[in-house]
């Protein structure tokens, strides 16, 4: 197989969905962020934008922080170490493919 | 030639100063200089504020008081405006490329700040009325040029403001009648203003 192909086919799936690799960049630039930013980040709805963020907790690379502030209840969401190295991983192979 | 995965990850850094707290933490800064200035100025001679210990007291006292308010402000604005219309990011600092332009920025200042220097004590010998002021805002408005350029530029209403800071510190550099000593606390007072 051509060797793109096999970096493109070896891209990590659960960031390279097109939602989830825009909160993935922006979380990666972040300390982190709550869930206000990110949805006027994106533009998605709120539904999606969780369904999205449920994924990316699940694979371990996001962190969910549900608190308060002040009396507002705030989630705020950092990338995990994991989730920078995948993320880091996955830029590398998006260079190597194109 | 940044990717546009790039671009996406630039945004919490422009997301960081979209309200302009940034501005007029600087601008906070200048008035408080402006205002130690003036004190200056209304004193009497004999007073004990403008000699010895008394007028180290109120030096620092009024540049405490000055961070106390660069620091309070901005942060009280971001939390009761910014944060609740446009949500809350903390961008990350740290990492090479934040060293090297703190280095940067470090080696730049202290190079700006010798020339000023070479160009004052020019002045002062050679009686050349204003040169070094209209120098210091000169540099002041190309760094905020480059600021902008580098960070805002995506807030194209920067632009703008640079451009009324330009021709305001140009028409007083032009029209107020005064000398190098004279002129720079009103281009102080419209830059802390603006």
């Amino acid at each position: 197989m051509n060797e793109q192909l096999r970096a493109i086919s070896e891209l990590n799936r659960v960031i390279h969905e097109p939602g989830r690799l825009m909160i993935v960049a922006l979380l990666g630039a972040a300390k982190e962020c709550d869930f206000l930013y990110l949805q006027h980040e994106t533009e998605m709805n709120k539904g999606n934008l969780s369904s999205h963020l449920a994924r990316l907790e699940e694979a371990g690379y996001v962190e969910i922080e549900k608190t308060y502030r002040g009396k507002v209840p705030q989630t705020l969401l950092r990338l995990t170490r994991a989730g920078r190295a995948a993320f880091g991983e996955y830029r590398k192979g998006l260079k190597a493919a194109f | 030639m940044k990717d546009e995965l790039q671009n996406y990850m630039d945004r919490p850094k422009r997301y960081d100063n979209i309200d302009g707290t940034g501005e007029m933490a600087f601008g906070l800064m200048a008035l408080g200089y402006t205002f130690l200035n003036y004190l200056q100025a209304v004193l009497p001679e004999d007073s004990m504020w403008r000699h010895g210990f008394a007028s180290m007291l109120l030096f620092f006292t009024v540049i405490l008081l000055m961070f106390g308010l660069i620091l309070w402000v901005p942060k009280a604005i971001k939390k009761r405006i910014t944060w609740p219309r446009t949500g809350y990011v903390a961008r990350r600092v740290g990492g090479k490329s934040w060293w090297t332009a703190m280095v940067g920025a470090a080696a730049f200042s202290a190079v700006i700040a010798a020339g000023v220097g070479c160009l004052m004590r020019f002045d002062r010998r050679h009686d050349w009325i204003s040169l070094s002021w209209m120098g210091a805002a000169a540099i002041y408005a190309a760094g905020y040029a480059f600021w902008i350029y580098r960070m805002e530029r995506h807030h194209p209403w920067k632009w703008l403001v640079l451009l009324f800071m330009a021709l305001g510190l140009l028409a007083i550099a032009l029209i107020a009648p005064a000398d190098f000593v004279g002129l720079w606390r009103p281009m102080l007072l419209f830059i802390g203003l603006t």
